[in-house]
């Protein structure tokens, strides 16, 4: 299959890559870039682990297309501390007991990005339904929405850039 | 004992293998080495069936380097090696020679530049099947005198055994007399429950790289839980001199018991790598890791005797456990099922009688807990029957028959028992039992509104680690090296595995607590194989703390010792004389003459010194075996709403009590207990793998949402979980620590039968306890009141 050249903004950078109109947005990004952090769960779209974000939205990376994301921005997991400090949702699911083996975590912390920037005073239950499609079997939940919820009072320190 | 002031053990924790959050953290599929191949497996179409002929020349034509059942070898195997040999029974190899035994059974694998170009190989395979049977999916089919064996003879350590029946193996077990106990009693009451295969649904999907090296020999990364095992096996499999053989330590991505044993793609992945004498990559599809493993079902036939008093004389137990197509040691599960059934309840006389049968479906093996929440659900279940047929307070029937303080448990099975020495059991029913508001609950024929409350009580346990004062049927040890570096850090070096609990956190806490050591200072996350160190058994059977963190302490303390030994010369002291103390404003451990702390040097200092005059490494590496295995105790209590026009049940408050002795990490501890929680709630309401009755494939396809997890939105809220710990010290523990991690799964489904039956009037007997079962039970229960009134 003939390749073609894409360019978007990936983690801040612009990158131009070649990829096959059949290729997957979670492949390019591990197999090609090495970027690790964005997990493959299911390929199906059912349980968020690949979640990237397509221009701050939360997107599955197994079901979409590479080509579509041309002109476009991704954010991967790698692309959210900034240097060496860590994102407010990154240090507040590690204080809180938030990660277990970390497979679901990428994907948590992105979704959890895009919600407080849609709705940075989110209560429990809006937290609880908008996070319902990234499946953790590690934690039970609880402990995630603690920590997400801690970062509902931060406000305009770098969490909705 | 007195509780000691520690600077570490205890406090909360922030984690600090901030991997996991930055995207860093390396998991077996993220491994990639320059030249490797793509491989995927061509599984079996069949439930039961003969391979007459696998052709893939075609696949190799189009540059495919593939392995079939002709290219594996003859080895039998079990390919989970916690048991000793010689109770090991054995009846796989690599791939089927014969026949396939499960419809999803890895048959053929191809390996290629691309995944793609693998798949397009795999489609130009040829099988050649000869004889079908219909597929036996139930224990009945399966027993049957006219059922097709699945295997005609299979291994125990080193003797060939003819399979009868299908039956796999069987174990029986009695203490005392139970007809005499039945005679003593009051009441004899007998009951049948279910509880159904279960998948682990851990996220990542069962996967290796395997690279060939240069002399002959392999490296390889795999999810596993116990790199050691996984080396032996490989060993024996392709043998190849375990010194040539290396297996990464990597982090897992959730586990839950499904790779305690070798995954089965582990060994295809190094097959076709030797093969192809180029790195090979394996990760599973998730429909592929569906067909791979589950957990073990129970039938389970309960009859016990109790008199009016409620002091019970005697309890007979009949399992069953449908096995499918492989056994991955379903002797060892029979035996702790009877272990678990023992150590609950001071039956007086008890009889057991296990069976485990093989089936043409997916291999089962353990899935937190090993039978502890199948025979949990029976007994904890009855003690509610029995506790209404007594007119007693469930609490209080429970309180008068608990095993407890000074008492004997089997922590694995009947082979492996030691006496119980810390036990919460009592504070947590009591105190529960007020956070819960016990008190307030009514009975269930008072309730008429649509929607139904209700509450239930259940309590649990699990063993810490396989040892006793007898080594038994399990292997059993740990073991570490620990050095001091060159500036004062530490670095430990272990084959333990963490599956996400915060292992390594509570035995990097271990180590800083004995050398005085800032955890910061600590290194123990990475960089570790089976080569680095020395065996450990696996993560298992709720040991990672009690035994993996009893053989960090014990190695921490013997490095302490070289310590002060050194430290002595330089001070020109005795060692007695030297105290070692953390200095939290220096962020270092610091050793001075005991009552001068103002001539102190920090261990940087020392382990400098050491360095630069060529004394030395202060290091010791040995291993160690705990000698008892203590139960950590559970308690849930859980609040229900049913539905009763929907059949739908929500959880909206629960309060979990554990007991684990010292805590060495709180919030991790807490994670813990509410994630095994949530995994209780799926077994309970949720969850189920069931079976097309004719071609024998999963109903759920291997799709995740088809097969229902919990989600955020079935558990409790943040402040309706109450979670709380007993106030006990285990003696025998490091610092009075003992385990948690599968007790805290192993009475919740019950404790939701239970509070369903106290909002309903209806006893369950069979998990899950779905919608459909409920509003079925409820239109019986309303047709039956309508024919005893006449209508």
């Amino acid at each position: 299959m003939k390749k073609m050249e894409i360019e978007f903004i990936l983690n801040g950078k612009k990158r131009k890559i070649e990829v096959k109109p059949n290729d997957l947005l979670i492949n390019i990004i591990r197999e090609d870039l090495y970027l690790t952090g964005t997990k493959y769960g299911c390929g199906l779209g059912e349980c968020g682990v690949c979640t990237v974000l397509l221009n701050g939205e939360p997107v599955l990376s197994c079901l979409t297309l590479a080509i579509t994301v041309d002109g476009k921005e991704i954010t991967t997991i790698e692309g959210l501390a900034q240097g060496d400090e860590l994102h407010p949702l990154q240090k507040a699911f590690l204080k809180n007991g938030a990660v277990q083996c970390g497979f679901c975590t990428p994907g948590m912390i992105l979704t959890a990005t895009a919600l407080l920037r849609e709705n940075p005073d989110a209560t429990e239950d809006e937290i609880r339904n908008y996070m319902r499609g990234n499946l953790c079997r590690c934690t039970g939940y609880v402990q995630i929405i603690k920590a997400i919820k801690e970062c509902t009072s931060i406000k305009n320190k770098g969490l909705t850039n | 004992m007195e509780k000691e002031q520690y600077d570490f053990i205890g406090q909360p924790l922030e984690i600090k293998n901030i991997g996991k959050v930055t995207g860093k953290e390396l998991y077996s599929s993220d491994i990639n080495i320059p030249g490797q191949l793509y491989a995927v497996i061509l599984r079996s179409p069949h439930a039961h069936a003969e391979i007459k002929k696998v052709d893939y020349s075609e696949a190799v034509k189009v540059g495919a380097v593939c392995i079939g059942p002709q290219d594996v070898p003859e080895i039998i195997y079990n390919e989970r090696i916690v048991s000793i040999p010689e109770k090991t029974y054995r009846d796989r190899t690599v791939l089927p020679k014969e026949k396939v035994r499960h419809k999803g059974e890895a048959l053929v694998a191809c390996a290629a530049e691309t995944e793609e170009k693998a798949w397009a190989a795999l489609q130009k395979i040829k099988i050649e099947w000869g004889k079908q049977w219909k597929p036996l999916l139930t224990l009945e089919k399966a027993l049957s005198d006219d059922a097709p064996p699945i295997y005609d003879w299979v291994y125990l350590g080193e003797e060939k055994l003819k399979v009868k029946n299908n039956i796999a193996c069987e174990r029986n077990i009695e203490v005392g007399d139970v007809e005499e106990g039945f005679r003593e009693a009051d009441i004899v009451i007998e009951k049948t429950f279910h509880t159904q295969r279960v998948y682990h649904m851990q996220f990542e999907t069962k996967s290796a790289v395997c690279v060939p090296e240069a002399d002959g020999g392999i490296t390889v990364w795999t999810t596993s839980q116990g790199i050691h095992n996984v080396r032996i096996l490989l060993g024996n499999i392709f043998n190849l001199p375990l010194s040539k053989i290396n297996i990464k330590r990597i982090t897992l991505g959730g586990s839950f018991g499904s790779s305690i044993q070798m995954n089965s793609i582990t060994p295809i992945c190094v097959a076709l790598a030797l093969k192809a004498k180029k790195p090979v990559k394996l990760v599973s599809s998730r429909e592929d890791d569906f067909y791979d493993h589950a957990k073990y079902p129970l039938k389970t036939i309960l009859k016990v005797g109790v008199k009016k008093d409620g002091t019970f004389t005697a309890a007979h137990c009949r399992v069953w456990v449908e096995i499918g197509g492989h056994n991955i040691q379903a002797y060892p599960y029979l035996g702790c099922v009877a272990g678990w059934f023992a150590s609950l309840y001071k039956w007086k006389n008890i009889k057991y009688e296990g069976t485990a049968v093989y089936t043409n479906k997916v291999p089962t093996c353990a899935m937190q807990g090993y039978g502890n929440p199948q025979i949990n659900f029976a007994v904890e279940s009855m003690i509610d029957i029995l506790a209404e047929e007594l007119k007693m307070d469930p609490i209080n029937l429970r309180l008068k028959n608990y095993v407890g303080k000074g008492d004997e448990f089997w922590g694995q099975g009947p082979t492996v028992r030691s006496i119980i020495r810390s036990c919460g059991v009592e504070e947590m029913l009591l105190e529960g039992a007020k956070l819960a508001q016990w008190e307030k609950r009514v009975p269930h024929y008072q309730k008429k509104e649509v929607i139904r409350k209700g509450m239930g009580v259940a309590r649990g346990f699990h063993t810490s680690g396989t040892g006793g004062p007898n080594p038994g049927e399990v292997i059993d040890y740990s073991g570490a090296t620990i050095k001091i570096n060159e500036d004062g850090s530490v670095d430990v070096l272990t084959a333990l595995m963490d599956l996400g609990g915060g292992t390594w956190d509570a035995l990097a806490k271990i180590v800083a607590e004995v050398l005085k050591v800032p955890f910061e200072k600590i290194g123990i996350y990475n960089g570790i194989d089976t080569r680095s160190t020395v065996f450990d058994v696996n993560t298992h059977a709720t040991r990672g703390v009690y035994c993996g963190g009893g053989a960090v302490k014990f190695v921490a303390e013997k490095v302490k010792e070289i310590l002060l030994n050194y430290a002595a010369t330089l001070f020109k002291d005795l060692p007695e004389n030297l105290v070692l103390s953390c200095n939290k404003e220096l962020g270092q451990a610091i050793i001075y003459p005991r009552e001068i702390p103002e001539n102190y040097k920090t261990i940087g200092e020392i382990a400098e010194y050491a360095h630069t005059t060529s004394w030395g490494t202060l290091a010791y590496t040995s291993t160690l075996r705990q000698k008892n295995c203590p139960p950590c105790f559970i308690t849930h209590f859980v609040e229900v709403e049913v539905n009763t026009r929907t059949g739908e049940v929500k959880i909206p408050r629960v309060v979990i009590m554990g007991d684990s002795g010292t805590i060495i990490n709180p919030n991790l501890w807490e994670g813990q207990i509410i994630g095994a929680f949530s995994r209780g709630l799926g077994f309970g309401l949720l969850e189920e793998t069931d079976y097309h009755p004719e071609d024998g494939s999963l109903r759920c396809k291997g799709l995740v949402t088809d097969y229902k997890i919990p989600t955020t939105l079935e558990m409790p809220k943040i402040e309706d979980i109450i979670v709380r710990s007993a106030h006990t010290y285990e003696p025998t523990g490091p610092f009075g620590a003992k385990g948690i991690g599968e007790a805290a799964l192993s009475s919740v489904g019950p404790a939701i039968a239970n509070a369903i039956y106290n909002a309903i009037g209806i006893r369950f007997y069979e998990l899950p306890i779905t919608p459909e079962k409920i509003l079925k039970s409820l239109q019986e229960k309303e047709e039956n009141l309508r024919k005893r009134r006449g209508e």
